[in-house]
């Protein structure tokens, strides 16, 4: 994994500074577990006028996390019921690029593991050097940048069929978070 | 700037119109917003593989043949046929399994469809976001667009300036794979995710699924033959721009 890294290139442009990135798998993990808890339901319709794009960006990403968790019919988060310990296995979900499994590990009520059985897998190994694509260190996004960002572009697909075996794990588990 | 939010085809949809003398007119507004979930609706009652009663439903349990559909639904098919030659086979309509998911092809053609219902009604500066794959009009570098790292936290990893002939961007990719799945496949070098930006969001969706999926030959093709802009994350960490996208990236910080 490539270490974080930061240089700093002539500060009027802001052009590209900084990082590599990480994936935290923490992260992820912690994700996971707000997603299992998120009800398909808190996404309603709506219209506002309103000149503050920041929150309503916020809005956008976390609620496009929720349209596959429709078998999720619990939303309290508050109350740990003691479903099954165990290890649960999810439903192989197709994906575009093949199939997607997880499952999870419930010890004591609560999510501690949630490992990735089958990914879709890209079994093209081509890593000759492409002359049509340049190696670049992207700008670690300052705050002050982000407070003008109005759309993120992100990637929604795999994560959905992610989710959905997810869940199939979790109900077998009977566990409602 | 009108911000409205509906969900659809299993992802949420954002349209934000920005306040211009041409963009105020509240009953305009809102009739291009009822037009633009209706579009979507007809989109995913057609093409959804998660309503067990659509067309494409009915296709996948071999209870209807392609030949049977509508005409609408076999010119999708055959458009997404034809991508898939343009992409060198990168871009398919067939999943591992073969049932036909026109999916990576029908979310791009509903967000174009809605574009045109916002154009129709006179409107000029709008994005239109569904599930992180959008269309923009207005000016150049007007509408200042995060790309997520892939890393499924949603944080931009770069920004750039949509607007003018550059008004789409799709990501595709593999968004939550952690660290352990990489070492249990080991696809180092492999392309996890893929960023595009083209003048239009089928172009830009399609070549964004078949670069994550054909890997660096295919981010070649997109770049030799499609004129459009890739930033690619591989497995390792590293990061590519194609010429046109460090062009885009290299925009100066605008005070908009």
């Amino acid at each position: 994994m490539r270490t974080p890294s930061a240089f700093i290139t002539g500060a009027a442009t802001a052009s590209l500074i900084a990082i590599g990135w990480n994936i935290g798998q923490a992260g992820l993990a912690a994700e996971n577990v707000d997603t299992t808890t998120t009800a398909s339901s808190d996404q309603t319709a709506t219209t506002t006028t309103d000149s503050s794009t920041t929150d309503t960006t916020t809005t956008d990403t976390s609620t496009t996390e929720t349209t596959t968790t429709d078998t999720s019919t619990n939303t309290d988060t508050t109350t740990t019921t003691a479903g099954s310990d165990g290890t649960f296995v999810g439903d192989t979900v197709q994906t575009r690029f093949g199939p997607m499994q997880v499952q999870v590990v419930i010890t004591g009520g609560a999510i501690t593991d949630v490992q990735t059985l089958q990914f879709p897998s890209n079994d093209r190994k081509s890593v000759e050097i492409n002359e049509q694509a340049i190696p670049v260190l992207l700008a670690e996004v300052l705050e002050i940048q982000s407070a003008d960002i109005t759309n993120i572009s992100r990637a929604t697909y795999t994560s959905q069929s992610y989710k959905q075996s997810l869940q199939s794990a979790l109900d077998a588990a009977g566990y409602t978070g | 700037m009108t911000v409205h939010i509906f969900d659809t085809m299993g992802t949420t949809v954002s349209i934000r119109i920005t306040e211009t003398p041409d963009n105020t007119d509240r009953v305009r507004t809102t009739a291009a917003l009822d037009g633009i979930e209706k579009v979507f609706d007809l989109y995913d009652r057609d093409y959804s593989l998660y309503r067990g009663e659509s067309p494409l439903s009915r296709l996948a349990r071999h209870e209807v043949t392609l030949a049977e559909l509508s005409d609408d639904i076999r010119d999708t098919y055959a458009r997404a046929i034809d991508w898939r030659q343009i992409t060198h086979g990168a871009f398919t309509p067939h999943r591992p399994d073969g049932v036909i998911d026109l999916s990576g092809i029908v979310k791009a053609d509903a967000i174009a469809a809605a574009h045109s219902v916002l154009r129709a009604h006179g409107f000029t500066e709008y994005s239109i976001n569904a599930g992180g794959d959008m269309t923009v009009a207005g000016e150049p570098e007007t509408w200042v667009t995060g790309i997520a790292k892939p890393d499924g936290s949603g944080n931009p990893a770069a920004v750039v300036r949509l607007g003018g002939e550059w008004s789409a961007i799709a990501t595709s990719g593999f968004s939550e794979r952690g660290q352990h799945i990489w070492r249990a496949s080991d696809p180092t070098g492999d392309i996890i995710q893929a960023t595009v930006v083209a003048a239009d969001i089928v172009t830009s969706d399609v070549w964004a699924t078949a670069i994550v999926s054909g890997g660096s030959d295919t981010l070649e093709l997109a770049t030799r033959t499609a004129g459009v802009a890739v930033l690619v994350f591989h497995a390792d960490g590293e990061v590519r721009a194609n010429p046109a996208m460090m062009e885009l990236l290299r925009q100066p910080a605008a005070t908009h």
